[in-house]
């Protein structure tokens, strides 16, 4: 195999940085509970990213930072799920799913 | 500093204490046993105790006469640097005044005997007859400021109780209640010198190891206290004595003070307790002499009350109500005197003036028990039928007017005298006011014993009056010879009348006599004496036809000047303004402070109640916000990010 | 110039950053997208295609094990449960309502805040790191990994997932009658 030069590490970096401010927009600005969730997914992807990117950057040899993306994705998927449950259930009680309109706590 | 068992064993020195003693230990037999009766042997206890610290007083008096002065005291509370001392001080004018206040108080109990007889609260009366009597010896005996102001304050709370002895009556409690706030104002005034002073001399507050026996000068120049302060305890003291003295503007309380029982108007309000402002101020005199201002404000009360007074007192018709005013007049005589210097002429009018005082207000309450009235229009004639009465008050008539040879003559002599020979500015004006005062006081004294004693009887009442029994009449004699004879006191016996130590200290060595003087004072006397005959007598001039001429003269002089009307509008008006104020004050800024914290709590939990929007979505946000925020703080100080990680090898 | 591309393409040496501009593109591209559609449905394909790209770089850095996971189950799975959930709630009928709450414009602020922050605090680094040689066993390494060190997470993760499939159930059914 030969021995190709990677391109900097700056670029994964910005790369991750950029996507999870994109995910925050979409957490902080959508109405539809599911977007929201959208947004959440973006972010745990950034994160993914960057942990892939300085694995592969400090030579590849320990393992954690693959073995962290796993249980990422793992918890991803569970929370999914559940945040999926509560949307549902949530649609039931309240008819809508627009975040905004969800305010019992408000005080 | 002998404990009070050695005091009380040491032979000499246990009698000094029963001198107040016992007639302290009277009071608690009488208030234990004796209050219920309505006859008894109540007054036979006081008496005894009186007269037994007569002897001791007389003892004391000899004493006095060898020494130059004695003290004892012992330490009865000591605290930081504060020390009270209960103690006894004999000298020549504390041993004068006990034996003059046992003397007049034993004389008084005596009348009293009769005089209250068959009253409801006899025995209380005499208790408190007792409580003052031992209070009053107390106060005169006290060797330090603070157990002075003990006994003052009693003697305050005796009056107070005697004056409204018939308090059933709206105008006893009224006047008692008058007489307490009054004087109270004063002792504001003493209280506060009392608390300078301990403040300054650390707890020394004995009369003669306040500053030992060096002049305050001394301890003025030398800086170890200020003029200023002198000054201000001289004249805080001094209004203490403006109100247990009636001087004005504080004599208001002592003319309604009549409604007590004579023999109480008698005792504390013309021979005592109303001297004991005389005599504070006599004992302090170590503060007035240093402080040349405090003389002449007192000086200048002084006068002011003795011409007031005297005013006042001749368009009065109670002829309880004139001996008031009369009181309140030769009061300011003798703060005149000693303003001016004359230490021992006051201290000499203050003996005089208890005795033919007293003998004036017994006579009146003989006359008033006669003829049932107070007013002097309402009797007449009353010489033929009640001769030892009439007689005796002529005599203390003329002692009063300063007739010689009568004692009252000696002393308002050297009054007058140290009035001319002093140098305090405007002294030729105050001597002629104080010899209007003697002129006005001679006539209103005489009018009253011509409407009392001569002519025909206006009334039933006067008609069928009848002599006094002798256990009322007696006393007036005693007095009466005391008042006649009690002025060669001063030329034969001169250390008693003032003590001679404090005399050699205050430099009234000279008794320049002055001829001038002495016919001056006598011819305003014979002058008021005529002019009231004229008057009253043989009605060459009638009253009202003055009054027709001059009516406003008479209308200020029977409202006092409207001094009354002023205090009352002073209480009304500025006080209670003032009080408005600090109620205003109370209201909107204490209380406002307090619901200000509760409105504060309310208003900012209102405010912040608005972040809770129950969004999630907010929260986030503000979450990121606070994050970007720490980030920057963080690292404005340290740009790399890999110093605050740790590294691990 | 073409013969020159095709030689740098097949030596390998220009192909890599041309690859990693492509999938970077992809994922931005998609990201955006996500967050700025309209239409809830579109939102949650271009969620697929950006987490394809991410994929993509994945593979490109040399976790191929990674990039088969983050397919299999991101793109496979999770995209299409929000599909269902998305037809769960109806939320396809509302194209004309507003998208965007009223923190439209302080949460782009916030979010463009954070990524300033951060990138400036990166651009301070230098990122000089040793470029080893292509990683080898991979696979086999992070099998390893797995089973042996970090054998409690995977058991935990599993058991997470366990809980989590049993708690969605438990929440989604449908009230008893």
């Amino acid at each position: 195999m030969s021995v190709t030069p990677l391109p900097p590490i700056h670029g994964y970096l910005v790369v991750s940085t950029l996507l999870f401010a994109i995910g925050l927009v979409g957490v902080f600005a959508r109405r539809n509970a599911i977007a929201v969730l959208l947004g959440i997914e973006l972010m745990l992807n950034a994160a993914s990213l960057n942990f892939v990117a300085f694995w592969r950057y400090r030579g590849g040899g320990q393992m954690e930072g693959q073995v962290f993306v796993v249980a990422i994705i793992t918890v991803a998927a569970a929370e999914a799920a559940i945040a999926l449950a509560i949307i549902l259930n949530v649609y039931r009680r309240f008819k809508t799913v627009n975040v905004d309109q969800i305010n019992l706590l408000k005080g | 500093m002998p404990g009070i068992l050695e005091i009380l064993l040491t032979p000499g020195l246990n009698e000094l204490v029963l001198i107040p003693g016992l007639p302290l230990l009277a009071f608690l037999v009488i208030a234990a046993f004796m209050l219920r009766r309505s006859e008894g042997a109540a007054p036979l206890v006081l008496i005894t105790a009186l007269a037994g610290s007569l002897v001791l007083s007389i003892r004391a008096l000899s004493f006095a006469g060898r020494q130059r002065a004695f003290t004892t005291a012992f330490t009865w509370l000591s605290s930081g640097h504060v020390t009270l001392e209960v103690g006894v001080l004999i000298d020549g004018l504390s041993s004068v005044m006990l034996v003059v206040v046992c003397l007049v108080s034993l004389l008084i109990q005596v009348y009293s005997i009769g005089y209250m007889r068959g009253e409801i609260g006899y025995g209380r009366y005499f208790a408190y007859m007792s409580l003052f009597s031992g209070s009053m010896l107390g106060l005169v005996i006290s060797d330090n400021i603070v157990q002075t102001y003990i006994f003052w304050e009693l003697v305050g709370i005796c009056s107070y109780l005697l004056i409204g002895f018939w308090y059933r009556r709206p105008a006893a409690a009224a006047a008692a209640k008058k007489a307490f706030v009054v004087t109270r104002f004063g002792d504001l005034g003493f209280l506060t010198a009392v608390l300078i002073l301990s403040f300054q001399r650390h707890g020394r507050l004995g009369w003669h190891s306040m500053f030992g026996f060096v002049p305050l000068e001394h301890f003025v120049n030398a800086g170890m206290l200020s003029s200023g302060v002198v000054t201000a305890v001289a004249l805080l003291i001094f209004s203490g004595a403006v109100g247990k003295s009636a001087q004005f503007p504080l004599h208001i309380w002592l003319p309604d003070a009549m409604e007590g029982p004579t023999p109480v108007s008698a005792l504390i309000h013309a021979a005592t307790m109303v001297a004991a402002g005389v005599y504070l101020v006599a004992r302090t005199y170590f503060f007035f002499a240093a402080a040349p201002v405090a003389l002449f404000v007192v000086a200048l009360i002084g006068v002011m009350t003795a011409f007031l007074a005297a005013s006042m007192g001749v368009a009065e018709n109670d002829i309880k109500r004139v001996l008031a005013y009369s009181t309140i007049s030769q009061l300011g005589l003798m703060m005149l005197a000693l303003g001016v210097g004359g230490y021992a002429a006051g201290a000499f009018h203050l003996t005089t003036h208890a005795f033919f005082k007293a003998l004036l207000f017994l006579t009146a309450g003989s006359v008033i028990h006669a003829a049932h009235t107070n007013d002097i229009w309402q009797m007449g004639g009353l010489g033929r039928r009640m001769p030892i009465t009439a007689i005796t008050c002529l005599i203390g008539a003329f002692a009063l007017a300063g007739v010689f040879p009568f004692s009252g003559f000696w002393s308002k002599d050297e009054i007058l005298s140290a009035v001319w020979f002093s140098h305090i500015p405007g002294h030729m004006i105050i001597f002629m006011v104080a010899l209007t005062g003697v002129a006005l006081t001679a006539f209103y004294m005489f009018r009253l014993w011509f409407l009392t004693f001569t002519g025909a009887p206006r009334t039933e009442h006067a008609a069928g009056a009848h002599e006094s029994p002798p256990v009322m009449t007696l006393p007036l004699l005693i007095l009466a010879a005391l008042s006649a004879g009690s002025g060669w006191l001063k030329a034969h016996v001169p250390w008693t009348t003032g003590g001679m130590a404090e005399i050699v200290r205050f430099g009234d060595t000279q008794e320049r006599a002055s001829t001038l003087v002495v016919g001056l004072a006598l011819a305003a006397a014979v002058a008021g004496i005529a002019l009231a005959w004229a008057a009253y007598r043989a009605h060459l001039i009638a009253p009202a036809a003055f009054h027709a001429r001059f009516p406003w003269i008479y209308r200020l002089l029977k409202n006092a000047w409207y001094l009354n009307r002023g205090w009352e509008i002073f209480a009304t008006r500025v006080v209670i303004a003032g009080s408005s104020v600090a109620a205003w004050f109370d209201r909107h800024v204490v209380n406002g402070m307090v619901d200000g914290v509760a409105w504060l709590s309310g208003w900012t939990g209102r405010r912040l109640r608005t972040m809770q929007t129950g969004q999630a979505q907010f929260y986030a946000l503000i979450l990121i916000l606070g994050l970007i925020a720490g980030l920057v703080v963080l690292f404005s100080r340290d740009q790399s990010l890999f110093h605050l990680v740790a590294h691990r090898p | 110039m073409i013969g020159a591309i095709w030689e740098s393409l097949h030596s390998g040496s220009l192909w890599q950053p041309l690859a990693f501009v492509c999938f970077a593109a992809i994922v931005l591209a998609s990201g955006l997208l996500v967050v700025l559609s309209r239409n809830l449905l579109h939102s949650a394909l271009w969620l697929l295609s950006c987490l394809a790209g991410v994929a993509g770089l994945f593979f490109l850095l040399g976790a191929e094990m990674l990039a088969a996971i983050q397919i299999l189950v991101y793109c496979g799975g999770i995209v299409v449960l929000i599909l269902f959930a998305i037809m769960l709630t109806h939320g396809l009928g509302h194209t004309d309502v507003r998208v965007a709450n009223q923190q439209l414009l302080w949460g782009s602020i916030g979010a463009a805040g954070l990524a300033g922050v951060v990138l400036h605090l990166l651009s301070q680094e230098s990122w000089t790191m040793g470029v080893a040689a292509e990683p080898v066993d991979v696979t086999a390494r992070l099998a390893d990994a797995l089973l042996n060190p970090y054998v409690l997470a995977f058991e935990v993760a599993s058991v997470v997932l366990l809980v989590a499939m049993v708690g969605a159930i438990v929440m989604a059914r449908a009230e008893p009658e």
